[in-house]
């Protein structure tokens, strides 16, 4: 019962952003969208060249991809492989950025492995993993979540630096355990932390997930792109950048807003 | 009935806080004993920065790092804990933060959190986030959450501090009525000397450098006396004579 109360309440708040956002800023998006897709087909129209078509060749591009159903294969595939690594790296990087932050010990250790990782180019892992484990889905996923890890145990473990001592005897003293302390207690003081950390890790996620296609698998967006660079074909390059530009924006305006307001409702 | 037991037995051998930086080692508590005896409310008192605190902290299990050894009347006596500040999670709300001290059976199974709720007139408030409450209304709610574990002991830490009288005053009476509605043994720490009168069945006094138990009275007031400014300033006065 408690949980139907809190889903709905999740629903209203999402909606009263979404709301707000909508009509706050829509005038300003639909002029500044309109005049990038103005200064666009102006350059295109000047240029006259087959590679760099205009607005109107891309959409057509874009309706006949959609059309014949290899725009949602390769955007489906694309994203089931961002949300795998997405899902993996942030839930290990948390926990070991929480880790990191309450041992003191743990963290002198690791800070160097952590540096080492951080510093460790996409690419390299790309191509070590795809050398090491083939040219398989696991591979891939598994390149784009070990560059994702650092990222997330970085920030995390500065959230979990700053814990209240103070909430963690109260805690204590009413016996809350290790699951109830770290639902109630750790997780929300985390959570912007984690937020944060999510925020950065889908855009950095979704680019090297198209590198990691792009690199050895015979489909999703980055495959379509290298396709795209193969024959020349522009227009295919920006309908599939588009599609996924909206399907970001998507998740961002649908998923992580409305998440992120209710993390902090709680807020004055 | 047989003679009361106590709940509490305290021994504080030395208590020291480690050097830090340009500080060096600080000795705090030296040889405390205090033995607090079932359902008796007893009150710790003494200057600011005596160490009373330090010595709530141990009995609660907060601070390990002392010689001494500390025991219940129970072995798994059951704790509550009033700090100085409420220590409500900010992001759960009234009710929320009620409902987590207690186990999952218990806080589903009656209306046990609505009536504490109602007894300390937050019911109105039960839905609200707690920093967008009043401090006094925060602390009735951190009164509630330390009431509703029915413990066996009540530790308080100068739990009145930094409110208006007015306040203070009506949270002080609805400590003595939840108090009076299901007694339970109180260590209760306070600088307060008139708020110590008005609570103490016994009052123990803590002093000097490093602290230890200077005065331990008993303070046998009825509980209308207690609401008397001119009884309890009198007792005061004898009690704190040669303080």
């Amino acid at each position: 019962m408690t949980l139907d109360n809190q889903t709905i309440k999740i629903g209203r708040i999402g909606r009263g952003v979404i709301g707000s956002v909508l009509s706050g800023r829509l005038a300003w998006t639909i002029v500044s969208f309109l005049s990038l897709l103005a200064l666009w087909a102006l350059v295109a129209a000047i240029l006259q060249s087959r590679l760099f078509p205009g607005p109107l060749d891309v959409g057509a591009k874009f309706v006949s991809e959609a059309a014949s159903g290899e725009l949602a294969h390769h955007v489906g595939i694309t994203l089931a492989r961002v949300a795998a690594a997405f899902f993996v790296a942030m839930f290990i990087g948390t926990a070991f950025g929480i880790a990191l932050g309450v041992a003191k010990g743990a963290d002198q250790f690791f800070d160097t492995w952590l540096i080492f990782f951080l510093n460790l180019p996409a690419l390299v892992t790309i191509i070590l993993c795809y050398v090491w484990f083939g040219l398989t889905e696991t591979a891939a996923v598994l390149a784009v979540i070990i560059n994702k890890i650092p990222n997330v145990t970085v920030t995390v473990r500065e959230g979990a630096r700053s814990l209240s001592r103070d909430l963690t005897e109260m805690a204590q003293i009413y016996q809350f355990g290790t699951l109830k302390t770290l639902r109630h207690v750790t997780l929300p003081q985390l959570a912007p932390f984690i937020a944060a950390a999510a925020r950065g890790g889908l855009s950095l996620v979704w680019k090297i997930v198209l590198v990691v296609e792009l690199l050895g698998r015979p489909n999703g967006v980055g495959r379509q792109l290298y396709d795209g660079f193969q024959l020349f074909d522009v227009s295919m390059i920006l309908a599939y950048a588009i599609a996924f530009i909206l399907v970001v924006q998507f998740i961002e305006i649908a998923v992580l807003q409305p998440i992120e307001a209710r993390v902090n409702r709680w807020r004055r | 009935m047989n003679e009361k037991q106590s709940a509490i037995r305290v021994t504080v051998d030395s208590k020291a806080f480690p050097a830090v930086a340009d500080r060096p080692e600080q000795l705090v508590l030296r040889g405390v004993e205090l033995e607090v005896q079932e359902g008796s409310f007893v009150v710790l008192t003494g200057p600011s920065g005596c160490g009373k605190s330090t010595l709530l902290n141990i009995v609660a299990g907060l601070d390990p790092d002392f010689q001494g050894t500390v025991e219940f009347g129970e072995d798994d006596a059951k704790l509550s804990f009033m700090f100085q500040t409420p220590r409500l999670l900010p992001w759960r709300t009234v009710e929320q933060n009620i409902r987590l001290v207690l186990d999952d059976e218990v806080a589903e199974a009656d209306g046990k959190v609505a009536a504490i709720l109602n007894r300390v007139g937050l019911s109105e408030a039960a839905t609200a986030f707690p920093e967008r409450l009043s401090l006094g209304m925060q602390r009735r709610a951190a009164l509630a959450r330390a009431f509703v574990v029915e413990p066996d002991i009540l530790l308080m830490d100068e739990p009145f501090v930094s409110l208006d009288d007015p306040s203070a005053d009506s949270l002080r009476a609805l400590l003595i009525e939840l108090w009076n509605r299901r007694p339970t043994t109180v260590l209760f720490v306070t600088h307060d000397r008139i708020e110590a009168v008005m609570l103490a069945t016994r009052l123990v006094r803590l002093g000097g450098t490093p602290a230890s138990i200077v005065q331990d009275s008993e303070v046998s007031l009825s509980p209308p006396e207690r609401l008397d400014r001119e009884k309890v300033l009198a007792w005061r006065l004898r009690l704190f004579e040669n303080a």
